[in-house]
């Protein structure tokens, strides 16, 4: 059962991304589902989940992205298993905890994929990433990953208390 | 910090250390050997892609279902139609009259010297634009048609009215195709009206432009660009866009060109996808060469 919830997760989370949030892009940008699901994966139940939830993530992704079959694989799984490490090291977590982790990993992921997406331009039209995407994409994956952060942390009560 | 939620997955020990074991080799695999890797991940890529495309497909018809409720009944009932119909009208009639426009140029250099059989005969197959590349650093659509239905990298993909962009990736029912304004998009490019070639390409910015345009050439505001057929994919004549600006710093090689394209991407519902053209028509008439024909995908 844990797992067919595992693969439906994962399955789904990318149709979500594709589909339904092309409708809410304020500015042309989406959050990245996958990386907040890792991160948060990572932060809340230890490095171990977050590096097999980003690695599995990261590989459905791909396979609806443009980019290199392994560049999502990759950082996600990263992004996973640092949050994760990240978490082990906090005593005291909340909301604003999680933005900031999400909104760190997205620049991270995003110099990763402003990069290898711009290979062979003009420093100026790959610098350009930053304030057209990179920034207000980890804003808006931050302010998603708050209200994650809120329903995960109340729907699961009996393990707050860990 | 951690504990704060349970697990997703709560597997046995063992085949937790298993997972994180095949995990790890995998990771290591592809920063040690990229390329090779690649093959691999492609062979297990395809059941995967064809598993998620069925949620996709379903979410994508919810999706489409919502916003054609929210943009009919809720938003603007009746403009929305009309004005939907009068676009895809205008659009239509953008690009016959440039294939026209084309054309016409064409028969009166050439008429009788040139075989543009093999350039121009193109064959497509209708595509619906089921989603968005699920990344914000590509410009890129999902197309539900892949493998099954005879697309392949690199193949063109257009709509009535001018070129969208490229096949990048393709899986047994899906495709990832590559939009124009992408920095990773290029083709060749024409002015239609002085003849000059130059490199049309994508920019950060989200734009296009074109490159390398010859610096005597007498390109102007709103002329108009299209395919030159040289580089695969896509046939002579087809429009790309209008010229905006001509930017000429002293001292560089070549003029470029800002172009606005001509198709809307925000709104990108279906498309076609360019085919080979199959080589029994290589005796197609001069007359059909400028003149898409749908093919019927494969049942399947």
């Amino acid at each position: 059962m844990k797992t067919g919830l595992f693969v439906g997760f994962i399955l789904l989370l990318v149709p979500l991304q594709t589909t339904v949030l092309g409708s809410v892009s304020p500015f042309g940008i989406r959050p990245d589902l996958c990386l907040i699901a890792a991160c948060l994966i990572g932060f809340l139940t230890g490095q171990v989940q977050g590096l097999i939830m980003g690695f599995f993530l990261g590989f459905v992704q791909d396979l609806f992205s443009a980019s290199d079959l392994w560049l999502n694989t990759i950082t996600k799984s990263g992004v996973g298993f640092f949050a994760g490490l990240i978490a082990r090291n906090l005593a005291n977590a909340a909301s604003h905890s999680a933005f900031l982790v999400v909104a760190v990993f997205s620049v991270f992921s995003g110099v990763v994929f402003m990069v290898s997406s711009r290979v062979g331009m003009d420093i100026g039209d790959v610098l350009l990433g930053f304030p057209s995407i990179l920034l207000p994409q980890a804003l808006f994956d931050g302010l998603v990953a708050i209200a994650v952060y809120w329903v995960a942390t109340r729907w699961t009560p009996e393990a707050s208390s860990f | 910090m951690i504990g704060r939620v349970r697990p997703l997955v709560l597997w046995s020990p063992s085949t937790r250390r298993l997972v994180v074991v095949l995990v790890i080799i995998a990771l290591v695999l592809l920063f040690l050997l990229p390329r090779q890797t690649q093959f691999l991940l492609q062979q297990v890529s395809k059941p995967v892609a064809d598993l998620v495309s069925v949620p996709l497909e379903m979410m994508a018809d919810v999706d489409r279902g919502v916003r054609n409720w929210w943009n009919q009944y809720v938003a603007l009932q009746g403009m929305y139609e009309q004005n939907r119909d009068l676009q895809v009208k205008v659009q239509n009639l953008e690009g016959e009259l440039n294939r026209l426009r084309e054309h016409a140029l064409a028969s009166q250099r050439l008429a009788a010297l040139l075989d543009f059989q093999e350039e121009s005969a193109m064959t497509t197959l209708a595509a619906r634009v089921i989603g968005r590349s699920a990344s914000n650093w590509y410009s890129g659509v999902v197309l539900n048609k892949g493998e099954d239905d005879g697309v392949a990298v690199e193949f063109g993909v257009i709509t009535p009215a001018g070129i969208v962009g490229h096949i990048v990736k393709v899986a047994s029912s899906t495709s990832i195709a590559l939009l124009i304004t992408d920095p990773n998009v290029a083709v060749t490019g024409l002015v239609q009206r002085t003849r000059d070639e130059g490199i049309v390409q994508g920019t950060a910015q989200g734009y296009v432009r074109m490159k390398y345009i010859p610096p005597l050439a007498a390109v102007k505001e709103g002329d108009a660009v299209v395919t030159s057929g040289l580089t695969g994919g896509f046939p002579r004549g087809l429009l790309i866009g209008q010229v905006l600006k001509v930017g000429e710093r002293e001292g560089d090689l070549f003029q470029t060109a800002h172009v606005a394209p001509v198709v809307d991407f925000g709104k990108l519902e279906e498309v076609l996808i360019v085919l080979p053209p199959p080589s029994s028509e290589s005796t197609e008439s001069i007359g059909n060469i400028l003149t898409s024909q749908e093919k019927k995908p494969k049942d399947s």
